[in-house]
């Protein structure tokens, strides 16, 4: 590979491939698949939290002109069994529920017709008769032994469970000056992606195969899932993905009891089945990051060092857990200590199931919580001493010659400039200026508040990481699980012109156009004339179970397998040309799309007739070589690796870095928040497309945003969904968002081929918190309490009042 | 997301609409604009067996100045009056209103007519309304009538109007020189529906003095509604911060707010008194009177 | 929702009591309730269609009037479903009366679920309360035009 100065094309701002088709309508969804004598699904949903089903009559519904046939509980029982789960005691999850419900929005039966407005009225004369049972809504509650019990069959509401200690957590306590800790909460929040859920399930009685079109976001784990689900062998089951998906974010992974569902709905009634998921569904029961509880105590000397930290997080994943949960309260482990070298760590970890709807990855897919947690306490830690925030942090973190840094609990640090990044962004704010107008607007009663986050952004998913939910013991008696494999096909025709099949699953990230661009440069040639498939079909392609796009892993293994793809073909190249030219392949050199030897530019040969040779004239080729042109390349990262006996794991492979400096005022009558200046820095190692990047950071930081300030999946007391429709569960629009001064900072990852790592998630996981500490630093004068969100302006009046009277 | 089944007919005469609206009455409904109707059907939370589609009765969308009223037909789009030249300079109030309705996409399809019928209680056209005393013309099977000020909002999206009129204008005055207004909103983000809506007006003497005031306040209350005590206390005086807190504070007092998930009703409530007391300011500031 | 108030009758403790146990005067007063059934002492079904102008939905319902201490208090347990959703509640209404006048005291709990609870929020609670006003006022009439009937 040239080296990054010779890059024509990454790092470039190439304009997407994918826009044109998107702008103009012609993207390629689930939905614009029309299949022969194609029916319609619709789903009746439980209105209860939490009941027994006594009885479902649906003779009435059955007999409406255009009803093709109606799936219940009872059918999805006889047909498939509970999906499995990587917990002790799993529940007994189907796609359906069976004899009671657990969550409102729960589906109770399918209803298939000619369309969906004759399968809605349907559902309008379907009877339930429900028994109501007590609810239990509440994190804390539900895990207290005296809780209504969702599932007989566990006895608790307790998923998971799980102690974990790194270093020397006790004696760190002991060693301490100084102990602050704090109670954090964050919502039950999510993406709520553009395109909903959708699937087209077909079921062929003579060859016994379900051909199913879906939107499904990978990781491929959940087809083999499904198969065990609906008693199949895999290769009975093709999943195939289109072109296009708008939108993923980790929520679609959880489309995939939907697909086990339609796919039973097409077998009973032997039709083919479109289902796609209305908005008010998917706010009620597609998937959400889990809300969390968290207790955390930090360990720390005098000058601001963070020797330890002990903490107790309890997530919620709802009625039921499900695949890849209890992900939630693993996936961190690598970086629990984020970007500080805290060695001590003392961890409670505990999945708990309530009456809401159930959880996925969500883009962050709990980094969030757990720096909610982390960078609040860091701030409290700085108050408590006295200490500037930002030179607390700088106290702590892990040094650049430190790099590839092993934290504590296992993670592999490959790169980074943690200092050289927060500084760009403290700069960028002019962090002294802003804390001078602080002062001056203090003394107005003017509440001002400078918020800082610094995140360490995981990205690639080491599969190994669930394993974490078993103990060393349990580990040891059963089959360990490692990788993070992706798969890249490159080929080309007897032109030259080169094919990319790539089973990344995009979502609207623009692989087509980062895959032209990498090629191009590897191979010399136009990214114009590139052809990239996403399409993933579990038939047609070489794929494996860590297939697909979440955990932001393209940058990092997807982008390995490319590289690694194309130089085998380049290698091919290398040798076909230096066998037909009589030269051995290092005295050649490719240059304007041919190749010739060193010094002797007239002994050539065009790499057009290179590729034409390999297809028209096979015999040709050195002897034992494949014909034709293409190449694969199925890779893991290798430090993927299981969890050792001390519990830790490199739970991700590639690891970024991210800081938000924001400067808010809160207006003292309203508790309205504006935005004065907001630096965010980012550090995703080599830059593939600016453009796209800059993309995905706005994305993320209104995604964070709405978290710190507008979004959450509320429940009432009574287990009532709240936010079922966009009227009420609000995301910022561009009205909402401020300017944002973006910076970066590129340390390339030794660990990829071109030095780049993810970076789709990473101000997900830094702005809820950041705000947060602006939110409380505006109103450190008043002793308000922050330690939640969303921070609405009701809420932060309350929150003042109280201060208030509690000073008077 | 579907609606249940339904017939429709698009009549192209207003006497149409009303033999429509007087054979079927309750089970017809009027489309407009239809921004508020289509969710409620496509979430089945109506289910209207007839669609009465008015959208072909171009006579109803006008705006014209008769003397010192402005007259709106019931079909005129939101953002024709909002963009309107003679309603920005005669009646800025409405106009100011009117921009506050969700985003643009919206009100290029909602009718001021329909707003007014839909009558929701955060609404802001009906807010303004409330502020100018405006009157709606109804046309029924027994001919036409004009419904005062005060009369036409009853409770949650509930009018006076009968099944069997149909709304085809609306009055507002003429705002003399020199009157004060402003149109205030707080709300979750640009678009919502608002936590609290604020309308004012002070017309004023030549001596500088405040002649009349009206304050009215939409989404505190099953209808927006003029803060009469708040008022009074403005009436005939010189205008300053003193009395505009005093008036917020019984605007606030006059507030009959609920808790939900977004605001708390003490907020809402406070929030009552804040907004007024801005908006009493902003419309001060707009007489030229103000210091 | 929590929902509680007064309303003060023009009749005797008995009189109010005998109109708040009346099954026929409560399916009168409840809005949009269109047949009240009994199926046991103190129990019924109902059919009740209610809504506010284009939002209608048709319910089937089912009351209590339970725990009853003539003429002082006793509950109104209440729950009904149709396809925008159910509601349920539980009211302990209480009658203290001093000569011509009464004291009709409510507080309960009502539970909405299903779709309105679901998309209906910003308007439940004012809604709630508008119906309950509707329904005394409604009783308050009754009680107006027996009394004028004679007793």
């Amino acid at each position: 590979m040239p080296d990054p100065e010779a890059r024509r094309w990454v790092g470039k701002r190439y304009k997407r491939k994918e826009d044109l088709r998107l702008l103009i309508g012609e993207g390629k969804f689930v939905d614009d698949i029309q299949l022969p004598k194609m029916k319609h699904a619709a789903i009746i949903r439980s209105p209860y939290p939490h009941a027994l089903i006594k009885n479902i009559d649906t003779t009435q519904a059955e007999k409406l002109p255009g009803v093709r046939g109606i799936l219940t509980g009872q059918d999805v029982k006889e047909m498939s069994k509970p999906f499995p789960c990587g917990v002790p005691i799993p529940p007994k999850y189907y796609s359906c529920a069976v004899d009671k419900v657990r969550y409102v929005g729960e589906p109770v039966a399918v209803v298939v017709a000619d369309s969906r407005y004759i399968a809605e009225d349907a559902l309008d004369l379907i009877q339930v008769d429900y028994e109501p049972l007590p609810v239990v809504m509440d994190i804390e509650e539900a895990a207290e032994p005296d809780a209504p019990v969702l599932h007989d069959n566990i006895g608790s509401n307790i998923y998971s469970h799980r102690l974990m200690q790194y270093g020397e957590p006790a004696k760190a306590f002991e060693e301490a000056d100084l102990l602050v800790k704090g109670k954090f909460l964050f919502p039950k929040y999510g993406s709520t992606p553009i395109e909903t859920y959708a699937v087209v399930a077909s079921y062929n009685p003579v060859n016994q195969e379900f051909v199913i079109y879906n939107n499904y976001q990978g990781p491929f784990v959940n087809h083999s899932l499904v198969a065990l689900a609906l008693g199949i062998p895999e290769n009975k089951m093709r999943w195939i993905v289109p072109t296009d998906i708008g939108g993923g974010f980790g929520t679609k992974t959880g489309v995939f009891p939907y697909i086990a569902l339609i796919a039973l709905a097409s077998k009973k009634t032997g039709m083919t089945v479109k289902w796609i998921e209305d908005r008010r569904e998917h706010l009620l029961a597609s998937a959400t990051g889990t809300d969390r509880v968290t207790y955390m105590e930090a360990a720390v000397k005098r000058d601001g060092t963070i020797l330890a930290l002990k903490d107790k997080a309890m997530d919620n994943t709802g009625g039921y857990i499900r695949a890849p949960e209890p992900g939630c309260a693993y996936r961190s482990t690598g970086n629990h200590t984020g970007a500080y070298q805290i060695r001590h760590l003392d961890r409670e970890v505990m999945v708990v199931g309530t009456n809401k709807c159930l959880t996925s990855p969500n883009r962050g897919y709990t980094c969030q919580e757990l720096y909610f947690s982390v960078e609040r306490l860091v701030d409290m830690v700085a108050a408590q001493l006295g200490m500037d925030p930002a030179e607390i942090r700088f106290k702590n973190f892990i040094q650049p010659d430190q790099f590839p840094y092993t934290t504590a609990t296992g993670g592999i640090y490959d790169a980074g400039n943690y200092q050289k990044a927060f500084q760009k962004a403290l700069d960028i704010v002019d962090y002294p200026k802003w804390r001078q107008e602080q002062e001056k607007a203090r003394q107005q009663g003017r509440y001002i508040g400078i918020g800082i986050a610094t995140i360490v952004d995981p990205s690639v998913t080491n599969i190994a990481y669930v394993t974490t939910a078993l103990t060393p013991e349990q580990r040891a008696k059963g089959h360990p699980k490692s990788g993070s494999g992706e798969s890249m096909t490159i080929k080309m025709d007897p032109l030259g012109q080169v094919h990319v099949i790539a089973c990344t699953n995009p979502q609207g990230q623009g692989h087509e156009t980062v895959i032209s661009q990498i090629v191009a440069d590897e191979l010399g040639i136009d990214p114009d004339g590139i052809t990239v498939s996403n399409v993933v079909d579990t038939h047609d392609r070489v794929y494996t179970i860590t297939t697909g796009s979440y955990s932001s892993r393209f940058a990092s293994v997807g982008t390995n397998a490319l590289v690694n793809a194309t130089r085998k073909l380049k290698d091919k190249l290398f040798k076909i040309a230096a066998h037909l030219l009589e030269v051995s392949p290092d005295e050649l050199v490719l240059e304007n799309q041919k190749f010739h030897v060193k010094d002797q530019p007239e002994k050539s040969i065009a790499v057009r007739h290179v590729a034409g040779t390999a297809h028209w004239h096979q015999t040709a080729l050195p002897e034992g070589m494949d014909v034709g042109l293409f190449a694969s390349s199925l890779i893991t990262m290798p430090t993927s690796k299981p969890p050792d006996e001390l519990d830790r794991v490199d739970s991700s492979n590639t690891y970024g870095f991210c800081c938000e400096v924001i400067v808010v005022e809160i207006d003292p009558e309203t508790c309205e928040i504006k935005f004065h200046k907001w630096a965010s820095v980012h550090d995703s190692g080599t830059v593939l497309n600016p453009m796209i990047l800059e993309g995905q950071v706005m994305g993320s930081i209104t995604h964070g945003l709405g978290g710190a300030l507008y979004e959450e999946f509320a429940y009432d007391e009574n287990g009532q969904c709240l936010t079922a429709s966009f009227q009420d569960y609000l995301c910022p629009t561009s009205m909402e968002v401020p300017d944002i001064d973006i910076g970066h900072v590129e340390t390339p990852s030794p660990f990829t081929a071109l030095g780049s790592k993810g970076a789709g998630e990473a101000s997900c996981e830094s702005v809820p918190v950041a705000v947060a500490n602006a939110i409380a630093d505006a109103l450190a004068p008043l002793g308000v309490v922050i330690n939640e969100l969303p921070l609405t302006p009701s809420k932060i009046w309350h929150l003042i009042k109280e201060a208030k009277a509690k000073q008077a | 997301m579907k609606p249940a089944a339904f017939d429709y007919i698009a009549p192209k005469t207003v006497e149409e609409v009303i033999s429509l609206l007087t054979t079927h009455e309750d089970e017809a409904k009027i489309l407009a604009g239809g921004q508020s109707l289509m969710p409620i059907m496509n979430f089945r939370l109506g289910r209207p067996g007839l669609l009465i589609d008015i959208n072909g009765l171009d006579e109803l969308d006008y705006i014209k100045q008769q003397d010192d009223h402005l007259l709106i037909g019931g079909l005129t789009r939101e953002r024709t009056v909002e963009r309107s030249p003679l309603v920005r300079d005669l009646c800025p109030l409405l106009s100011q209103a009117i921009s506050f309705v969700g985003h643009t996409a919206i009100r290029n399809r909602g009718t001021v007519g329909g707003s007014l019928v839909h009558a929701d209680p955060s609404g802001e056209i009906p807010t303004a309304f409330c502020a100018l005393d405006g009157r709606v013309k109804a046309v029924g099977p027994d001919g036409e009538r004009w419904i005062d000020p005060g009369e036409f909002f009853l409770t949650f999206l509930t009018t006076s109007l009968e099944p069997t009129e149909l709304l085809v204008e609306v009055k507002v005055p003429v705002l003399p020189q020199g009157t004060g207004w402003s149109f205030m909103e707080l709300s979750r983000r640009v678009g919502d529906f608002a936590i609290i809506g604020v309308a004012t007006l002070l017309f004023m003497n030549g001596d500088g003095t405040c002649r009349e005031a009206r304050i009215a306040l939409g989404g505190v209350a099953p209808t927006p509604f003029r803060a009469e005590e708040a008022e009074e206390v403005l009436a005939g005086q010189a205008i300053g911060e003193e009395l505009i807190s005093r008036a917020g504070e019984l605007a606030g007092e006059a507030a009959d707010a609920e808790d939900d998930y977004h605001a708390s009703a003490e907020y809402r409530q406070e929030m009552a008194k804040i907004m007024v007391s801005r908006s009493l300011r902003q419309a001060l500031a707009r007489t030229g009177k103000g210091n | 929702m929590q929902l509680k108030g007064k309303y003060e009758f023009n009749g005797t403790q008995q009189q109010v009591w005998d109109l708040f146990t009346n099954p026929e005067s409560l399916a009168q007063a409840m809005p949009g309730c269109q047949e009240l059934r009994e199926t046991g002492p103190g129990k019924y079904d109902a059919l009740m269609k209610i809504g506010i102008a284009a939002v209608k939905g048709t319910y089937t319902g089912k009351f209590e009037i339970a725990d009853p201490d003539p003429p002082n208090r006793y509950q109104l347990i209440g729950e009904g479903s149709g396809s925008p959703g159910f509601v349920k509640g539980t009211t302990d209404i209480q009658l203290t009366g001093s000569n011509d006048k009464t004291i009709v005291t409510y507080q309960g709990e009502v539970q909405v679920g299903g779709l309105i609870a679901g998309v209906g929020q910003r308007m439940i609670s004012g809604i709630a309360k508008m119906m309950l006003n509707q329904f005394f006022k409604k009783m308050k009439k009754e009680l107006k035009a027996s009394g004028s009937a004679g007793s």
